[in-house]
């Protein structure tokens, strides 16, 4: 699904995002990537839809080179990868069809969105969205007047209209309390077991990524220091990987 | 403590002196005001007449009355911000430095923007009077250009201070950038866009009244010719039409404005 070769990002500045990353990402894999904040693991997700360019090296998303793609290409990549950021990244002003509804966008010609015109499907599609993260009745609300867990699960609901194949998400429950954390990572965890979506997660929680990872990369300085079952993943593992004894903050408290 | 409040009531003692000095210097350079024995009558008859309106101007179906004249107005305003609206969306998004990325176009731009707003209306009326001849055309064109600067300025910096974080998440769905600037970006400054549009008719409103007295059409034509043949009767009903159109024209505007925000 997706495959890392020899990937390095150097910032204009000199410093070294990512060093060397060789990482395979298999279809239906729930991934957790972790690490101190600083790591490289906003720059790793970035890199996979190429929000962020790296600057050696080739990544292939679904067969076909992201990293080299371009124009229409790049569009078409992207179009099957879904996103979900930690501020949920909502037009607040609009209401929360049209941001469900926003997923559609690449699959329609320019004049047509530029007209706001999506086919009864797309609508149908987005209902069934929202439906799957029960919030089937704040379709006409305006994103501004939910809460941050019901945005970010509108926030899924796109990428989920967008029929994404892979959803990446950076710290998604970053912003969030215990309790909607639980239910925004639930979420996932049923899309990526029911529908065979593949979750590449960046999270600082090592509890929340031990709960729902299959899979756990670490992350340190930019290289991969971990990468194995979540199984392997001891919390020696983890002191390894953040370099020091776990502490407090790193442990939020839901998987308990 | 003590040498605190000294020094507070010193910096009182000097502020007021200076206060004091300029308005002596500015009186004393006034000129002694003289009135003309004929005065006090032309003050009066102006009075009489404001306080008597001349109601047959009002409609008369010959042609040349009130109502026509501030419809040909009101028509010289819309046409403008109309005209203005259209214009100004290109330079606001090549001004707006978060979306226009190359600082030359946006540098460029915000210089066009502040050039155009340098030339007040009246200015530009002239300007296109002497391009396309006195009339209603004229006034128009000038509306329509000098609205454009204030325009431009409002909205691109209002673009300046959107949201971008949605464009990101636009940008990952494989959107171009067109669809990405529809869905991400115009939602936000689109209430916005109407208000100031709207502000900017309100304003556009009250300028063709005057951009008459020039030639450059609107109720400003009879009113300048009242008032060079004294007829104060007319001048009267003349104000009190422009005083009701721009009042109601001000209050609907307002109060959609109050609900577009």
């Amino acid at each position: 699904m997706i495959e890392f070769k020899n990937v390095s990002k150097v910032y204009p500045n000199g410093t070294r995002g990512l060093k060397n990353i060789n990482v395979k990402i298999e279809k239906g894999e729930f991934v957790v990537v972790v690490g101190l904040s600083g790591a490289g693991k906003s720059t790793l997700l970035r890199s996979i839809n190429r929000l962020h360019e790296v600057s050696d090296g080739e990544i292939i998303v679904g067969g076909k080179s992201i990293t080299k793609a371009q124009g229409t290409d790049l569009y078409r990549i992207r179009r099957d990868i879904g996103m979900i950021f930690q501020h949920f990244n909502l037009v607040k002003r609009s209401s929360v069809m049209r941001n469900v509804l926003s997923g559609r966008v690449g699959y329609h010609a320019t004049w047509k969105m530029v007209l706001g015109l999506f086919p009864k499907k797309d609508k149908e599609l987005a209902i069934q969205a929202l439906k799957r993260v029960n919030m089937p009745e704040k379709a006409y609300m305006r994103a501004d007047q939910l809460s941050g867990g019901q945005q970010q699960r509108v926030s899924i609901a796109r990428a989920l209209a967008q029929e994404a194949k892979l959803i990446l998400a950076d710290e998604p429950v970053a912003s969030l309390d215990p309790l909607t954390t639980k239910q925004v990572m639930d979420d996932l965890q049923h899309i990526n077991q029911e529908l065979g979506i593949t979750m590449v997660v960046n999270l600082h929680f090592i509890d929340v990524a031990r709960k729902y990872a299959t899979r756990i990369i670490g992350l340190k300085q930019g290289e991969v220091v971990f990468d194995g079952p979540v199984e392997n993943a001891t919390d020696e593992m983890f002191a390894e990987i953040y370099g020091r004894p776990l502490e407090e903050d790193e442990i939020m408290g839901v998987a308990r | 403590m003590k040498r605190d409040k000294s020094l507070l009531i010193i910096r009182r003692v000097l502020v007021v002196i200076a206060v004091l000095a300029v308005y002596i210097w500015a009186f004393s350079g006034l000129p002694v005001l003289q009135f003309k024995e004929t005065s006090m009558e032309v003050i009066s008859s102006i009075f009489s007449g404001l306080l008597q309106p001349d109601w047959t101007y009002v409609y008369d179906p010959k042609g040349e009355d009130l109502l026509r004249g501030l419809l040909d107005t009101l028509a010289i305003a819309l046409l403008g911000t109309f005209i203005a609206s259209f214009l100004c969306i290109p330079f606001s998004f090549m001004a707006a430095r978060n979306i226009m990325k190359n600082k030359a176009i946006v540098g460029t731009n915000k210089f066009i923007l502040s050039f155009i707003r340098v030339f007040p209306d009246i200015v530009l009326a002239l300007l296109f009077i002497k391009a396309v001849g006195p009339g209603a055309f004229s006034g128009v064109l000038a509306l329509g250009i000098g609205a454009v600067g204030m325009l431009g300025k409002l909205i691109s910096e209002d673009m300046e201070g959107v949201d971008l974080s949605a464009r990101e998440a636009l940008v990952a769905t494989g959107a171009n950038p067109v669809k990405t600037l529809m869905f991400a970006v115009i939602p936000q400054v689109l209430p916005n866009f109407f208000s100031f549009v709207l502000y900017r008719f309100e304003i556009n409103v009250r300028a063709a009244t005057i951009l008459g007295i020039i030639g450059a059409g609107g109720i400003g034509t009879p009113l300048i010719f009242a008032l060079s043949v004294r007829d104060w009767e007319r001048v009267g009903i003349i104000l009190l039409g422009i005083i009701v159109m721009v009042t109601m024209i001000d209050i609907i505007s307002g109060k959609i404005r109050a609900r577009l925000t």
